[in-house]
């Protein structure tokens, strides 16, 4: 159950940022970059299991069954921090754009 | 323990802070940065003394954690090899920018923003976890994201938002590639993940999502090669960053794609089993062979047409970094398709890759002196530069040359060894294709050389005034062409221990997972 709908939850979520991406406004491109940035960190988080029964750094076995793999959170904590200043730079990048050229329309930069 | 496999890291990541810290008192952040240059080179030296003649793997562990269980860094041949060509080309193209960025440029960012760069780059050669390969390419981007958009006019902030847009939805890819590979392989050391797919019945790892999780991957590295169908941020990006930005894009960043190809689809995917879809040798690299004939068919094709159209030289050597770089890819392709000649197809991948990394560095650099010069780097503004000033022309015809393959310059022996390994190979496509290549190059040299060096000094060139340490850097690059290509046999040997040290993935292997154990 919690798979289904994650996986329609991620897709739902790639599908829009990458329909804001087609957009013409530069802002919307921005949100639908920081959308599928944040869609590959939900699918990350994903990989650790939900459900929690992966292990550490194993795919089987006892003793560590019935955990979630801290790893991936770790990862995705990184991905985060690095989504963050990225989002910042482009956000900021927009704002010069404008500055520049007076406009925001891909069609007429 | 081998410190000095970290050492060109710290060096580089010492001088970002340092620059930054000083950035006040601006003689002394020039002089810090260029001394900072000089130490990245030395650790390269010493990582290369310590590594290329043992041939073993050295290995770095981070923190002292044990492999796979921590992150390592891994300096064999393959890496010296390519932080070799980043120390040649970073070392002249930072003492230029001290002579051509503006002075407040270099106050308030440049230095830490380069040097930032090359951590980036060194750390993506090094590193032997995959996910901190992402983090690697995340400094290096980000750096160059500013670095692109440095003077921030209207030609600069357009390319940028194309060049940043297009890298964060490939760092998103990215991530889910990785992300997939962990799950499918349990894994993110390069070492255990090649030796876990090599066994992958024995680990239960389904080879199939990995086929698919590695494509997506490879689609990531070739948007840093600027290999086409990705190539279309190069032009504007190469042309809107300053003149010693375009040449370390194009002569090093640009090669930590091909070195993420070699590295992570030679040593570490190749040995996955493939059987259910009808591709050469039935492994994982197959698949990829005919992905990498295909976009270096295009990209030689395009980038040398395009080329020669150009009015700019900065474009026209921007267009000609796409049509080199398939070069390089389809030395590769050739290794790929037929794993016996392997070895041959990724030493050739490798001597173009220090060829153009050369050659376009200093033609880079050369473009951004004839701009400081002459206020103008259109080739229909220019004309008689060889008469004005014969040392820069002079050197333009030998990083031009270098490009075409003249012997005795180190472009020669590059497309010899591509050449040679496309006919060895048998790969007929490729090789035709790199002949048109090889004409094209050909044709957009010379016309660069025509329209901008020869005939009649043009208004702009008669008042020429160039900066002699801008001149002495490209003279410097351009002798490195010749000395390359006259004493050529050491750079083969090292070439070749590359490319042996890529494809030796049992030794690789051994030596990261030597303390751990725990995937033995």
């Amino acid at each position: 159950m919690t798979e289904t709908t994650l996986a329609v939850v991620l897709g739902a979520l790639f599908a829009f940022g990458t329909y804001l991406v087609l957009r013409r406004d530069v802002v919307r491109v921005v949100w639908g970059v920081t959308i599928i940035s944040q869609a590959a960190n939900a699918y990350l988080i994903t990989m650790g299991d939900i459900a929690g029964s992966v292990p550490v750094l194993s795919h089987h076995g006892p003793p560590f069954s019935g955990t979630t793999d801290p790893l991936v959170q770790a990862l995705v904590l990184t991905a985060i921090v690095i989504g963050f200043g990225t989002t910042a730079f482009a956000l900021v990048l927009t704002y010069r754009v404008y500055e520049e050229h007076g406009t925001i329309d891909l069609e007429e930069l | 323990m081998n410190q000095f496999v970290i050492a060109p890291l710290l060096v580089a990541l010492c001088t970002a802070i340092v620059t930054l810290l000083t950035r006040r008192f601006g003689r002394v952040q020039r002089a810090l940065s260029v001394l900072g240059a000089v130490g990245y080179v030395a650790a390269v030296a010493w990582l290369i003394t310590a590594v290329y003649p043992a041939g073993d793997p050295a290995v770095y562990h981070l923190g002292d954690w044990v492999a796979p269980y921590g992150i390592v860094l891994v300096a064999d041949s393959l890496s010296a090899f390519m932080l070799a060509i980043s120390a040649v080309v970073t070392l002249p193209a930072l003492v230029y920018a001290t002579r051509h960025v503006s002075a407040f440029g270099q106050k308030v960012s440049f230095h830490p923003l380069f040097h930032l760069m090359v951590v980036g780059v060194t750390g993506s050669f090094l590193t032997g976890d995959i996910f901190n390969l992402f983090v690697w390419f995340e400094v290096m981007l980000l750096s160059s994201y500013v670095l692109v958009v440095f003077y921030s006019g209207p030609e600069q902030t357009t390319a940028t938002l194309r060049y940043v847009v297009l890298n964060l939805v490939g760092s998103a890819v990215m991530l889910l590639a990785i992300g997939g590979l962990y799950a499918a392989t349990g894994t993110l050391n390069m070492a255990d993940m090649a030796h876990r797919l090599a066994n992958a019945q024995q680990y239960g790892v389904h080879v199939t999502p990995v086929l698919g999780l590695t494509a997506l991957l490879f689609a990531v590295f070739m948007v840093k090669a600027g290999a086409v169908p990705f190539h279309w941020w190069v032009p504007d990006a190469y042309a809107a960053a300053p003149a010693p930005v375009s040449a370390v894009l194009a002569g090093v960043v640009k090669k930590v794609g091909v070195y993420a190809v070699i590295r992570l689809y030679f040593t570490v995917f190749a040995a996955a089993p493939l059987t259910d879809l009808a591709v050469p040798g039935d492994t994982v690299l197959g698949f990829f062979g005919i992905v990498l004939l295909a976009m270096a068919v295009l990209s030689m094709l395009f980038g040398g047409l395009a080329a020669v159209g150009q009015r700019d030289l900065n474009r026209l050597l921007a267009y000609s970094s796409i049509g080199q770089v398939g070069f390089i890819l389809v030395a590769l392709a050739a290794a790929a398709l037929r794993p016996e000649f392997a070895a041959v197809g990724i030493t050739a991948a490798l001597v173009y890759s220090l060829t153009h990394g050369l050659a376009k560095g200093l033609l880079f650099l050369l473009a951004g002196v004839v701009e400081d010069a002459t206020g103008t780097i259109r080739l229909d503004e220019l004309g008689g530069l060889a008469r004005t000033s014969p040392v820069v022309a002079g050197a333009f015809l030998l990083g031009g040359l270098g490009l075409v393959g003249i012997p005795p310059l180190v472009g020669f022996f590059g497309k010899f060894l591509v050449f040679d390994a496309l006919a060895r190979a048998d790969v007929v496509v490729g090789l035709a294709a790199a002949l048109v290549g090889a004409i094209l190059t050909v044709a957009y040299v010379s016309s660069a050389w025509n329209r901008g060096f020869w005939g009649e000094p043009s208004a702009a060139v008669e008042g020429w005034d160039a900066d002699s340490v801008q001149v002495a850097c490209v003279v410097v690059l351009a002798l490195g062409v010749v000395a390359a290509g006259v004493g050529f046999n050491p750079i083969l040997e090292f070439a070749r221990a590359g490319a042996d040290a890529a494809i030796d993935r049992s030794a690789y292997i051994a030596a990261v997972l030597e303390r751990g154990g725990g995937a033995a």
